[in-house]
């Protein structure tokens, strides 16, 4: 009855074993880490375009990988100069439900439409809903240029 | 813990069910040879499985069928469980092959288990469809021919071709519909068909019992689990394991996206089709149908009928000398054709080879890459990624579309249509094809510049490396008759050297450092 018992163990545990390494590779290939791509550098403009602390807005065309799938996107960044050497880009999307805020120049805010989220110009929250600033887009200047990495 | 277990056994009764599929009573004597079924049916399961969750990321259109299986082995889990669905097929051809030959040298097919033999035959023919299915789905050169041939074969079928044919091919040509069509077949019928004849196939064994040794031995009949378990256990385990270290580095290579248009491809089959390809090849013209269809028709037709050809009660093979001899005599056809098929393979052409396997029209697409207008949108920083970056799959008349009008694709782009050269277009076309199945190999400035003036000006009238108009003289070799000065001063004035030559002069359409790029280069060509 000792060799049933050992043949039983080997029988179930090859079993397991197998089974669980198939589930451990059909798993991760299930879940693929949704590998964002580390977005390209795009010239969204130039700093001599820009008023110091007036958020322009950019809408910029972009390729974007969806897995095997190349979509063509258009975003919209805001450009905001600080005068000086520095410009920093917000995204247009409101952090509350997705929506596209818009610069109202008069009272220097930007107003989300759908739920009347506020931010000043810095993207910091002002009123309404959104729980955080708008998201900073990764900027930098290079001779004159900016560029914004989507 | 056992109240829950006691619990699930009053409403369902499942102790039962286990009983009934592990605890069959097997004849003494009862081996190694009687584990085939189950590695089939392990291979069976392994492939069921990885070809489920492939199809998460696969998708069936000619457009992206090529990019989501690039997508999807390009992650070490991708790779691998494309691995093993790829060698997992292999792996089943030959336990396949094993299986049935245990049980004609076994003549477990005789009396009263015909009808396992049968359903078994069946099961070979349709895992032989999900093999043929399975081809086309990756879509690409491989992919693409052989599903050309077999559905070229399919129209031998006598009186039926038309309609065989029509059946499989779905549209109009080899295509879109074809391509959903066998991607249905592979993934909802014949899994059905497949499942149904499984279940069959072992609920007959079952009925009639395992046949167990030719010659019944004295003994205990044993239970199944855990006594044939562990051996099936063991065989099985050993050919995961085998299974697990051929997939480790994914399935070979895709080969270029298919190309209707593509004159020089040599399709081949998989292995497991190499015998009826070498077949093919000794009924030319009209005898064709024999090695396509007779001759596999009448092996099929002799397989299902042999336990009534063999009906005679003894099952040890030396007592059945005829039937094992015809049968050893038949795998040993398979076998040779199939070396055969193997070994007669198209040599790759003495030229394409020269520049590390790019022909001068390929390199010389990317000298107009890189001076065209190409670059405004394939930059780093531009609208698109640059071309080395963005393998495409577009067929050629796609993208000569797309050179000639960059708008086709974006509308919007406002991106004007400059005028291109149908031999710069050609060549631009030709580099990005090549792009998207190898890399750009390090060539040197003389060779790349050559590349640009044999592809705009020299390939209308001459040949090199398979390439070119056949007005002039072949230019592969032609450093071996004629040095660097001859060449110079023949290409930029024809008639200095030959008072009679119809070659225009080329003095002025090419600037100094051309001439003596294209001069150099084929003065090496030898």
């Amino acid at each position: 009855m000792h060799r049933r018992r050992a043949l039983v163990l080997f029988v179930n545990s090859a079993v397991a074993l197998i089974g669980s390494g198939l589930a451990a590779v059909l798993g991760a290939f299930a879940l693929r880490p949704a590998a964002a791509a580390p977005g390209r550098w795009i010239k969204a403009g130039a700093v001599g375009d820009l008023t110091p602390h007036v958020p322009v807005p950019r809408v910029l065309a972009l390729t974007r990988q969806d897995g095997w799938y190349r979509e063509r996107a258009r975003e919209t960044v805001f450009l905001v100069w600080d005068g000086a050497s520095s410009v920093h880009a917000l995204s247009a999307t409101c952090t509350h439900l997705g929506c596209q805020v818009r610069w109202d120049g008069d009272a220097t805010r930007f107003r989300c439409p759908c739920h009347g989220g506020v931010f000043d110009a810095n993207g910091q929250v002002v009123e309404g809903p959104p729980p955080r600033p708008l998201d900073r887009v990764e900027t930098r200047v290079e001779s004159g240029a900016v560029l914004v990495r989507l | 813990m056992s109240r829950i277990f006691d619990w699930l056994q009053s409403r369902t009764g499942y102790r039962g069910a286990r009983h009934t599929m592990l605890d069959e009573t097997l004849p003494p004597g009862t081996g190694w040879f009687f584990t085939l079924g189950s590695v089939l049916l392990g291979l069976l399961g392994v492939q069921s499985l990885t070809g489920a969750f492939l199809t998460l990321y696969y998708a069936p259109t000619p457009d992206h069928a090529y990019d989501s299986i690039r997508f999807i082995v390009s992650t070490m889990p991708g790779r691998l469980v494309r691995g093993l669905h790829h060698y997992g097929s292999s792996f089943i051809v030959v336990a396949l092959v094993l299986h049935m030959v245990r049980v004609v040298m076994f003549g477990s097919y005789k009396a009263p288990r015909e009808a396992t033999w049968l359903s078994g035959l069946a099961l070979m023919a349709l895992i032989l469809g999900f093999s043929l299915t399975g081809y086309l789905l990756p879509w690409d050169q491989r992919a693409y021919w052989a599903t050309v041939v077999t559905i070229n074969i399919a129209k031998l079928t006598p009186g039926a071709g038309d309609l065989v044919a029509g059946l499989l091919q779905g549209g109009a040509q080899i295509g879109a519909l074809t391509l959903t069509r066998w991607y249905a077949l592979h993934v909802i019928f014949l899994p059905g068909l497949l499942l149904g004849l499984i279940v069959l196939h072992i609920f007959l064994m079952r009925r009639h019992g395992i046949s167990g040794p030719v010659k019944p031995r004295e003994g205990e009949a044993m239970p199944f689990y855990p006594w044939q378990a562990a051996r099936d256990t063991a065989v099985v385990s050993v050919v995961i394991v085998a299974l697990v270290a051929l997939a480790w580095n994914g399935a070979p290579a895709l080969e270029g996206p298919a190309d209707p248009s593509d004159n020089s491809y040599v399709p081949r089959p998989e292995w497991y089709f190499l015998g009826l390809f070498q077949l093919l090849k000794y009924f030319p013209g009209k005898w064709e149908v024999v090695g396509a269809m007779i001759i596999p028709g009448v092996v099929a037709v002799l397989l299902a009928l042999l336990p009534w050809i063999d009906r005679g009660p003894a099952r040890d093979p030396r007592r059945r000398p005829v039937v094992v001899g015809a049968f050893v005599v038949g795998l040993f056809a398979v076998a040779t054709l199939t070396t055969l098929g193997w070994m007669d393979r198209p040599r790759p052409s003495a030229g394409g080879q020269a520049n590390a396997g790019w022909t001068l029209r390929e390199l010389g697409g990317r000298t107009f890459v890189q001076s065209g207008r190409c670059a405004t949108c394939h930059a780093e920083d531009g609208l698109s990624e640059p071309l080395e970056m963005m393998p495409s799959t577009r067929g050629p008349d796609w993208l000569a579309g797309h050179v000639a009008d960059p708008e086709m694709i974006a509308p919007g782009l406002r991106e004007p249509p400059v005028p291109v050269g149908e031999r710069e277009s050609a060549a631009i076309v030709a580099y990005v094809r090549k792009l998207s199945r190898a890399s750009y190999p390090s060539i040197d400035p003389t060779t790349q510049t050559a590349a640009a003036v044999f592809a705009r000006h020299c390939i209308g009238c001459h040949v090199v490396d398979g390439e070119g108009g056949d007005d002039g003289p072949e230019l592969s070799k032609i450093g071996s008759t004629r040095d660097e000065a001859f060449l110079k001063r023949l290409i930029a004035d024809p008639e200095s050297v030959d008072a009679n030559a119809e070659m225009p002069s080329f003095e002025r359409r090419l600037s100094p450092a051309e001439l003596d790029a294209i001069a150099a280069y084929l003065a090496n060509r030898k």
